[in-house]
């Protein structure tokens, strides 16, 4: 593990926290770190909005969106679990865990995946939501990554109740539900951008998110200048691919 | 225990749902936004409640309002251009103001804050109906007395907007109220990739977008999900000519 890039990891999220903060941008940072640096293959995010209903906030890939998104409709799976149970869920052959997870195990080992860990965002006594790291090989993530996995979303849940400390229930609600519509703009703006650009959707994602670092905008502003109009979907591959991380 | 919330969430709007229907059956009557309005003064305790609807102009039209002092308090927002449901509208998040009269919103809307005291309320707590970029409209509350809402009556203010937002998008696409019964998919994401994926097949905005893929969804009388997941994988795509208007 490169462990600079761990340390900057950890000082980009606690950057994220300070300034003008976006749920969706600072957990989008969280599930692409994940893959970058614990060798696994995919990462999603779930968090539990005020009626303790699991929202899939962000993911590394679609696939991975869509496979949340299956654990929450069908009530089962190991980011439920570790919602549920507030500890950490872990399969290390998903191929095997038919009996645990019926139709999330088919699911997943479809989608090509193999192992699978699930950590819950806790702090004490509060669940707040889980994190879901996917693996194409069998076997279990090696004790090391599992470590920086948790210190990684304790980071993360300790910044966002931190949020909830500071402002009351009224504006938790208010952000939450405003996160949730973004997630929505931002999933519009990638299906008009992918069929513009004739591109798939990760690809459309990808371009959405490297003309939003590009300009150091939020992603759902730029989701919704697109939907608008008033940034064409041209514009937005003409943004390099590669930007400086700070 | 979590997952008890997690059901209580979900039969939150079912409870929502019921309130309104047993009073259109009492009345003998259709279920409306109307007597949706009615019933959320009733069961949040509230002075009065008013659904604003977003016109493609730009302007918002009061399409119900419970009483005179809601009347007021949309007009006004319209007139100032200011106001927590022009906030609630644009970001698409709800803007909760407990006082009205306290510093801080006098400051965060500096015409409208001072005016809405005036003509006598306290709290007003105004909810968007939206879907993503397809703004439909804002559900308002408002009290005379200042004050929060109780997180339980939050959470059910927030069921009656999820309601109001199913009763003016099905109007949208010229379905009958409560066609939307068994739910919209609105946490698919494939039913919001398609929405923008229609959009740029057919050169319309969002909101035509989604009602020719409701549309369609009923005609075929199949699942919007089914058929968003048509359009998401490319075995579907809507023609801009010869199709259904």
């Amino acid at each position: 593990m490169d462990e600079e890039r761990l340390v900057d990891t950890f000082v980009e999220l606690a950057d994220t926290l300070i300034d003008d903060f976006d749920v969706i941008d600072f957990l989008h940072l969280l599930v692409d770190r994940c893959v970058e640096l614990l060798d696994v293959d995919a990462a999603g995010l779930l968090l539990a909005d005020q009626h303790g209903q699991l929202q899939v906030i962000a993911s590394s890939n679609e696939q991975v969106r869509l496979l949340e998104l299956f654990q929450v409709q069908n009530d089962q799976g190991p980011c439920l679990e570790a919602f549920v149970t507030g500890v950490s869920v872990s399969h290390v052959d998903l191929t095997t865990a038919g009996a645990r997870w019926p139709y999330f195990a088919s699911t997943a080992v479809e989608a090509g995946f193999r192992a699978v860990d699930a950590l819950p965002m806790r702090l004490r006594s509060e669940v707040i939501g889980a994190l879901n790291l996917f693996r194409v090989q069998v076997g279990a993530l090696d004790r090391a990554a599992l470590r920086t996995a948790q210190a990684l979303v304790d980071v993360a849940t300790i910044g966002l109740l931190q949020e909830r400390l500071i402002h009351r229930q009224e504006i938790l609600t208010q952000q939450l539900q405003a996160a949730l519509n973004s997630r929505v703009v931002i999933e519009q703006a990638k299906g008009l951008i992918a069929e513009r650009l004739g591109i798939d959707l990760d690809g459309a994602f990808a371009a959405l998110r490297g003309y939003a670092r590009g300009h150091n905008l939020k992603l759902s502003d730029v989701a919704r200048t697109v939907i608008a109009g008033q940034t064409s979907t041209r514009d937005l591959l003409a943004t390099p691919a590669t930007l400086p991380d700070r | 225990m979590v997952v008890m919330v997690r059901r209580s969430g979900n039969n939150r709007l079912a409870q929502v749902r019921m309130w309104v229907a047993v009073l259109a059956a009492n009345r003998g009557v259709p279920v409306s936004v109307r007597l949706l309005c009615e019933t959320a003064v009733v069961r949040l305790g509230v002075t009065g409640a008013v659904v604003t609807v977003d016109m493609s102009t730009g302007w918002s039209e009061t399409r119900c309002a419970t009483d005179m002092l809601g009347e007021r308090l949309a007009e006004l927002q319209v007139t100032v251009g200011e106001g927590p449901c022009v906030d609630a509208a644009r970001d698409g998040g709800p803007v909760l103001v407990a006082d009205l009269d306290a510093p801080a919103s006098q400051r965060r809307w500096p015409l409208f804050a001072p005016l809405a005291v005036e003509s006598g309320v306290g709290a007003l707590f105004a909810l968007p109906l939206c879907v993503g970029a397809i703004r439909v409209g804002v559900l308002a509350l408002h009290r005379v007395q200042a004050g929060g809402l109780e997180p339980a009556t939050l959470a059910d203010s927030l069921a009656f907007a999820a309601m109001g937002l199913g009763l003016l998008l099905d109007e949208q696409a010229g379905l009958r109220a409560g066609d939307f019964a068994e739910g919209l998919p609105l946490h698919d994401p494939r039913l919001h990739q398609a929405t923008g994926m229609i959009s740029a097949q057919l050169d319309v905005a969002m909101a035509d977008a989604f009602v020719r893929l409701r549309a369609r969804a009923f005609a075929e009388q199949r699942t919007l999900s089914e058929l968003a997941a048509d359009v998401v994988a490319g075995r579907l795509r809507f023609e801009p000519t010869g199709e259904m208007s």
